[in-house]
């Protein structure tokens, strides 16, 4: 009797220890087992936590009881518990990274934003520059073409101004300006060719100005060759003399060459004997 | 003697029966969780969806189970259909944040191409 009572315990014994735990345990347990190791316990470890309580609660109960419907239950809580806290973990690991992706955005766009404005701020200071010189040089232009469009005036009043290809020439008559045979400029004269002067000094500073002597026909070549040269010289000095830059004036003479009229008459005469102001712009 | 041969088992089950409350807490309970579940969207949501459905036969059947008087099983499958809403929930405000991100980093490639398109200077 007492052979059979024992072998009845150690039946029962052995039937208990080899009980199977059920597959929602085996399945919670592998689960933890993977979150533990996982992002849920550096993200989410309360949730992990609290998880692991009832993955222990499962484990006391199979312990205590063994495959029953509340371990089992234990056990499939404990096992989404965990995948929640695995979830969340997951959830905040995106919430961070979205954080840094808005961060690293509002940065960059911070820094475009101050380098595009200090770009246009100097773009804008350049165009303001530009506005400004164009405004002078505009302005500098409209008072040179007054300032030229009064001395053409003052001029007219004064000689015989026409525009040809080679610019503007001005022509004086040779008998006012000198007397005869002779280049010294008469004392008459010199107020008429002061006002010449002034004129000129009106014109385009870069401007280039010869001064041509012409006689008429009476005389020898060789003669009126001379004096035309010393009349055209008399007349550069003169003007010179009265502000205009010795680089910009040179004079040369033409004796009787190039007549404006027929030198058979007096009249014809007179108007060959002359002197002629040419201005060329720099440009030509 | 046949009588009490039949009367112990039948007392003893009704005793049992008996000593189970209708787990009205825990329907509850599983009830506001799937409510919560849906209304995140986690019925549409791939990953979710199947938690949310485990969780709504769960539902189902401890309704039948209670109104058959099997409060025990019923009360199990209340907890399970809790957990499962619970799980769903959370996969779907994971998704959720998923999605954050992507139209995060859209918006911000998005930005960038804008930037350069309006001469923008880096």
């Amino acid at each position: 009797m007492k052979t059979i009572a024992a072998f009845g315990l150690l039946a029962v014994f052995t039937g208990c220890a080899t009980v199977a735990p059920p597959a929602d345990l085996l399945t919670a347990r592998d689960t933890y087992d993977r979150a533990s190791h996982g992002l849920a316990a550096q993200l989410d470890p309360a949730d992990l936590h609290a998880a692991k309580d009832t993955l222990d609660s499962a484990e006391k109960s199979f312990a205590d009881n063994g495959d029953t419907q509340g371990t089992r239950d234990l056990a499939y809580t404990a096992d989404r518990r965990t995948q929640i806290a695995e979830s969340k973990a997951r959830a905040m690991q995106s919430d961070q990274q979205r954080a840094a992706v808005v961060a690293d955005m509002n940065a960059s766009q911070t820094a475009t934003v101050r380098t595009t404005s200090a770009a246009l701020g100097r773009a804008n200071q350049q165009l303001a520059t530009q506005g400004a010189q164009l405004q002078n040089e505009t302005q500098r232009r409209m008072d040179a073409d007054k300032r030229a469009a009064q001395a053409a005036a003052d001029l007219a009043a004064i000689a015989s101004v026409k525009q040809e290809p080679r610019g503007m020439v001005i022509t004086l008559s040779g008998s006012v300006l000198f007397a005869s045979a002779k280049s010294d400029v008469l004392p008459d004269a010199q107020t008429k060719l002061a006002n010449v002067a002034t004129a000129l000094s009106q014109q385009d500073p870069t401007s280039k100005i010869l001064v041509e002597g012409y006689t008429d026909s009476q005389g020898g070549q060789s003669f009126n060759q001379d004096l035309s040269q010393r009349r055209a010289e008399s007349v550069r000095s003169y003007l010179i003399s009265h502000g205009l830059s010795a680089d910009r004036v040179t004079a040369q003479g033409f004796g009787m060459g190039s007549p404006i009229a027929d030198n058979a008459s007096a009249e014809g005469r007179a108007n060959n004997r002359r002197v002629e102001i040419v201005v060329t712009p720099a440009s030509n | 003697m046949n009588s009490l041969w039949i009367a112990c088992p039948i007392a003893f089950s009704l005793a049992c029966g008996a000593s189970f409350p209708a787990p009205t807490q825990h329907m509850a309970d599983a009830e506001s969780a799937h409510r919560s579940a849906i209304e995140l969207g986690a019925a549409n949501q791939p990953a979710a969806q199947l938690h949310v459905k485990l969780a709504e036969e769960q539902m189902s059947k401890a309704k039948t189970l209670m109104a058959d008087g099997d409060n025990k099983d019923a009360d199990s499958l209340l907890i399970r259909s809790k957990a499962d809403s619970e799980l769903a929930l959370a996969l779907a405000r994971e998704q959720a944040a998923t999605v954050s991100v992507q139209r995060a980093a859209e918006k911000s490639n998005a930005t960038d191409v804008t930037n350069a398109a309006q001469g923008a200077v880096k």
